[in-house]
């Protein structure tokens, strides 16, 4: 025991002597050196400098700049330079010499904001172009503590064409700063807010650069201690074709809805027009807090991107799927054959058809092609609506697409479950004679009827669209019977060669697809339209839907042909 | 001694406010995570008092082999800025290598004090036991905490009253592997650091960075400090890290040498408290406990310390009380609850053997 005791006094002595070590060398260099110090932190030698890296620019697929970068100048000084009236009415004056309106109060503004010690370097006239920062410098009166600095503005050439895909930047927020702490982002970094920008913000934002300074009391450089420069982010080429995405648009212009257009074996997006639309520029390079409540209050809704956030009944365009899932799951066959007299009655409640003169006996092509209502409720009340669930979520309706952009929605297959959920009802009979024809409480976006025609098209592969090579996803083949699928193709043929689309096939291609007219309890019917061309050997799909367009075959089906026309013949 | 541990944590969470408020505002949220988790630690001190080191010793087998299960399925879990430290349990992640400095406090404690390390097989297994945690902590990779293990291991050694000459060759074969472990054993980072130990400037942009900036903070701190919430070098993030690894050089920016001789002050007092209720404790065991809390706390102060003033290399441990880190002040705050429960015995009963 008397070891251990010996032992734990010699802790005491131990402790003691490091005791000493610590404040002696906490004396040398807080009261000894700590004059040096105290000038060191206080004029801090050392300056850290951190440039922002150019973000990757963004093209289409031939090569269309779609988002750059312009270089811009910021004249940058440190607050002691600029402490009194004389030298700021100073720099005033050779400003405005140059045009470059920025009076005393305004500098006074500008530098009360950012001033957080002398010694911090901050922005003092920001946005200056090349030429205007060239002739301050050559003026022998610019106060030459100041110093130009580069920086880059983020420009979207393509501005109102495409700003519902390529999205825009903006500072980071202090939400985005939390939830991003291991990135390594700053204040006052750029940050992708939607779109492509948002998606793909780590390709595109590269590694911001970082130069040590030695600067003297005045906050002069004297010599780069070491320098890191910044790694500019990667350029992204887009499957957007801009010659049919500036079609998409002109088609839309006088109405609200979107057109999607993309490839049926693999998902490139070639086209995704939301209508109406607005300009991405001034959004990246800030806007006053009155034009962003301006945007975001319209009524109108620009900022929602219709082709994949829009939700609306998908219609007869829903027949397609229909027809599918009855074949498949053998309650109606090629020859089954029924009656329309222009309703049906089902319990108390008569359900139309949109021809109330009735179409007669039709098969399931003839049904498709004159887009009988009839036929699609006694097959809709002979598969059951289990079975129609059970085949919407094969075809993943009622889940977003998985598209390589944010804000995507995922409509709503409903069913009894989500019914009994939403409403704390029963799913009747007249429920399933409504989902039959596509209304009621079914919901889809344009991107995902597009994406349901492409399996139609390419033989019962679900693609996943994508703008960017790196959103591909190999397709999933939902194993539909050829057979059974050749039959459906037929019928679509049938509706644009001589049923309700034949407005669709004017445009020189052959066109197979189904209108659709949405009921809309706010005012005019949507009309949607969605097909793919060439119909025997399928490369595009196309879906337009126009809100309070009224009828799918007069507005909607041309816009569809044009956009296969214009990707077929360029 | 208890006065000094929660006036040393509370000013740390005053600390972590001031350091962290430097980094886009958020040093309210760390604040506030620090002391709700002060809370917690102060009231498990007060169970381990209530429950007693003796119940703690005899579990100890136990917990050291829990301990040791957390670690390696630490090395399972996601990685969290290149080392995998943490383990994620109910939303709340904590490091399993600061509850092991415990495990291995009370472990080998009771296993010195039944196979006191007076010849060489006894020695040899007790330093086989140990290399278990350090080896675990090793392949994270955290070579901080390892250290942390082998020095509160060694303190052990000392106050279990091992032969001269052992640990004389122990301190030996340290020396003599540490050319093997620089060229072989360190990865690239952490010889920077040591280069940069030597030089800073060599790397004023890299590993340099942390030691030139941290020593401008302590030095500008000056006689009296700059004030709280002053200063300028943590606001101006020139510092890294300053709510963990610096969390000194905030403090001693602001509150200068005078606040800096408080602070040691204190933490001397508490060292001193720890290792006298060993000293009046009769039992074995107790002694060479004492012994393992005090080395892990003086180890961590003096690395600290040292490091934020270039004399000691980075390594990246927390001050103990003042870093921000629930795991690590919540342990602390056990191994001290233990040794608040040896005192409380050495006190009152006279039996022991």
């Amino acid at each position: 025991m008397e070891v251990l005791d010996t032992r734990l006094k010699f802790f005491l002595s131990g402790i003691t002597l490091s005791v000493i070590v610590l404040i002696s060398g906490l004396y040398l260099c807080q009261i000894y050196q700590g004059d040096k110090y105290i000038r060191l932190a206080h004029n801090n030698r050392l300056r850290m400098i951190r440039f922002p890296a150019p973000r990757g620019e963004i093209f289409d697929r031939n090569g269309v700049p779609l988002a750059v970068n312009d270089t811009t100048f910021c004249i940058m000084g440190y607050p002691l330079d600029l402490n009194t009236p004389e030298k700021l009415s100073h720099l005033s004056k050779v400003l405005m010499r140059h045009g470059i309106p920025f009076t005393v109060s305004d500098l006074e503004k500008t530098i009360k904001q950012q001033r957080l010690a002398p010694y911090r370097v901050m922005k003092i006239v920001p946005n200056l172009t090349m030429t205007q920062m060239a002739e301050l410098i050559a003026d022998y009166e610019f106060p030459h503590e100041l110093f130009p600095l580069s920086v880059w503005r983020r420009t979207y050439p393509a501005g109102t064409t495409a700003a519902n895909i390529i999205g825009y930047v903006g500072e980071i927020s202090e939400t985005e700063l939390k939830a991003r702490s291991e990135e390594g982002y700053n204040g006052g970094d750029l940050i992708g807010k939607s779109g492509i920008e948002r998606s793909y913000e780590a390709e595109l934002r590269g590694s911001p650069g970082q130069e040590a300074l030695e600067v003297d009391a005045r906050g002069r450089k004297v010599r780069t201690l070491d320098a890191n420069p910044a790694i500019k982010g990667e350029d992204l080429r887009l499957t957007l074709d801009m010659g049919a995405q500036k079609l998409a648009v002109e088609l839309l212009k006088n109405w609200k809805g979107a057109i999607v257009a993309m490839n049926v074996e693999t998902g490139e997006i070639l086209a995704l027009a939301s209508s109406p639309v607005y300009d991405n520029n001034p959004l990246s390079w800030g806007v006053s807090g009155r034009e962003w409540n301006a945007i975001i209050t319209d009524p109108e809704r620009p900022m929602l991107n219709r082709a994949i956030a829009g939700v609306y009944p998908p219609a007869s365009t829903f027949k397609a799927f229909m027809s599918i899932a009855s074949l498949e799951e053998n309650s109606i066959t090629q020859s089954t054959m029924i009656a329309c007299r222009g309703g049906l009655r089902f319990g108390s409640h008569l359900f139309k058809c949109w021809k109330h003169s009735g179409h007669g006996s039709l098969n399931v092509i003839g049904a498709l092609q004159h887009s009988c209502d009839v036929f699609f409720y006694q097959t809709g009340l002979r598969t059951g609506i289990e079975d129609l669930i059970k085949w919407g979520r094969k075809l993943h309706l009622g889940e977003p697409t998985g598209i390589d952009l944010p804000g995507e929605s995922g409509g709503n297959i409903a069913g009894p479950e989500w019914k009994m959920r939403r409403f704390k009802s029963q799913w009747s009979g007249g429920d399933t004679v409504n989902y039959s024809i596509g209304q009621g409480y079914m919901l889809m976006t344009p991107i995902q009827i597009a994406r349901v025609y492409a399996a139609i098209a390419n033989g019962g592969k679900m693609v996943t669209p994508h703008l960017h090579a790196k959103g591909y996803r190999v397709p999933e083949n939902i194993g539909l019977n050829p057979a059974k699928l050749e039959i459906v193709k037929r019928g679509l043929e049938a509706v644009v060669s001589r049923g309700t689309g034949s407005r669709a096939g004017r445009y020189g291609v052959q066109v197979a697809g189904k209108t659709g007219t949405a009921q809309n309890s706010h005012g005019d019917d949507h009309a949607l339209f969605a097909g793919y061309a060439p119909a025997e050997a399928p490369k595009y799909v196309a879906v337009a839907v126009v809100e309070g367009g009224k009828h799918g075959s007069s507005v909607a089906g041309p816009m569809v042909g044009q956009m296969l026309a214009h990707l077929l013949t360029h | 001694m208890l006065l000094c541990a929660v006036t040393l944590a509370l000013w740390g969470v005053f600390c972590i406010y001031s350091a962290a408020a430097g980094t886009e505002g958020r040093g309210f949220d760390y604040a506030i995570r620090q002391a709700a988790w002060l809370f917690v630690s102060i009231i498990s001190m007060l169970l381990i008092m209530i429950v007693g080191h003796h119940k703690l010793l005899e579990g100890a087998y136990y917990l050291f082999g829990l301990s040791l299960l957390l670690l390696f399925l630490t090395l399972l879990a996601p990685k969290v800025k290149g080392a995998q430290s943490w383990l994620g349990f109910g939303g709340v992640r904590f490091q399993p290598s600061e509850f092991a400095k415990v495990a291995i406090i009370l472990t080998m404690s009771k296993f010195f004090s039944r196979y006191p390390p007076l010849d060489f097989k006894t020695f040899i297994m007790g330093l086989g036991v140990i290399m278990i945690p350090v080896l675990l902590v090793l392949l994270q990779p955290d070579a901080g905490s390892a250290i942390v293990f082998l020095v509160i291991s060694f303190g052990m050694l000392i106050a279990a009253g091992t032969p001269l000459k052992y640990l004389g060759s122990l301190v030996g074969l340290g020396l003599s592997a540490i050319p093997f472990m620089y060229f072989f054993l360190l990865k690239d980072y952490q010889r920077n650091r040591i280069l940069v130990f030597i030089d800073p400037m060599r790397d004023p942009l890299g590993a340099g960075y942390n030691v030139i900036q941290s020593r401008i903070a302590v030095g500008s701190g000056g006689f009296s400090g700059k004030g709280f919430m002053m200063g300028t070098q943590s606001k101006l993030k020139f510092l890294p890290e300053p709510h963990t690894d610096f969390i000194f050089s905030v403090f001693s920016e602001e509150f200068g040498f005078v606040g800096v001789m408080i602070l040691i002050a204190l933490f001397t007092v508490l060292l001193f408290r720890v290792i006298l209720a060993g000293i009046r404790s009769r039992e074995r065991r107790c002694k060479i406990l004492v012994a393992g809390v005090a080395s892990w706390l003086w180890f961590q102060m003096f690395e600290s310390i040292g490091m934020s003033i270039g004399f000691m290399p980075v390594t990246g441990l927390p001050l103990p009380f003042l870093s921000y880190g629930g795991s690590s002040l919540l342990s602390t705050f056990i191994a001290l609850g233990l040794v608040a429960s040896v005192y409380i015995e050495g006190g009152n009963s006279r039996h022991g053997f």
